[in-house]
């Protein structure tokens, strides 16, 4: 069983004061490296975005209490096993974490045309924006 | 590409699995075809369909509030039993769940055939056990 993996990340509770730990679970990251060569590459892709977040997203899901989203747009990102290519510029990497602060997913998304750093249709999906980079 | 900050805890030599599984830090249920970079799209509140960015194919999909949707239909609505064993425990049938997350919203278009397109993607395992549903 691989250990948990502590990153650490804006606390989307308090943006403005110390980073907190966010927890890559190894049971999640040993299933990616064990069955998903490329998903797994994209671990190092979520990890950039947890340490470049751009904007922090709350309220994920309706049948979920809480949850939080985080995005960034990294410069590049395997696209194949052993292939790395530039990150494409209308998208946007998100990832997504539980209540627990428990990364649980994370992926590519279209961006909103009125925020590139932000997933397409952001007003609806989530309850609402929580932090924004101002850099 | 930087080296991987997890390499050094990993064992084994990786290869790719195409069968769905439950994802029990986000109560969602995850299936890839297609070991490939993909670009989410959002269908609705209870599913996310997978793209291929190489050329847009369909090569995979989410379903999210597992546990939600388990609640309001029933075990028994989306489980299905061991045909060897009638005393095993069930399975909850990944079509159902589909089906179910499907009567949630608008029967529009668009939605209708999102939920085609997954459930045309070729899967080897139907079902997953309910004893690997349990949420964190």
């Amino acid at each position: 069983m691989a250990a948990d993996y502590a990153c650490k990340a804006i606390d989307p509770s308090a943006p403005d004061g110390p980073k907190i730990d966010v927890i890559f679970p190894g049971e999640l990251t040993l299933r990616y490296f064990k069955y998903s060569p490329v998903r797994y590459m994209h671990l190092i892709t979520a990890k950039y975005v947890l340490e470049h977040t751009e904007r922090i997203f709350f309220g994920v899901r309706e049948f979920n209490d809480g949850g939080w989203c985080y995005t960034a747009r990294p410069d590049e990102w395997h696209i194949r096993e052993n292939v790395v290519a530039p990150f494409p510029k209308e998208m946007v990497f998100a990832v997504y974490l539980n209540p627990n602060l428990r990364v649980y997913e994370f992926r590519a998304e279209r961006a909103a045309k009125d925020d590139a750093a932000c997933p397409e249709d952001w007003q609806n999906r989530y309850r609402g924006m929580t932090w924004k980079s101002t850099s | 590409m930087e080296k991987h900050f997890l390499d050094e805890q990993m064992e084994g030599t990786p290869t790719f699995q195409s069968e769905p599984w439950y994802n029990r830090f986000g109560d969602c249920v995850i299936f890839q075809i297609a070991d490939e970079a993909f670009v989410a799209e959002r269908i609705d509140e209870l599913l996310s369909v997978y793209h291929s960015v190489n050329d847009g194919r369909t090569i995979g999909f989410q379903i999210k509030g597992v546990l939600a949707i388990i609640k309001k239909f029933g075990l028994d609505g989306l489980s299905i039993k061991s045909e060897t064993d009638a005393n095993e425990l069930k399975s909850i049938s990944i079509a159902a769940l589909l089906l179910a997350a499907y009567e949630e919203g608008p029967r529009t278009l668009g939605r209708r055939r999102a939920y085609a397109s997954v459930m045309e993607c070729p899967v080897d395992r139907r079902s997953i056990p309910t004893e690997e549903l349990q949420l964190v």
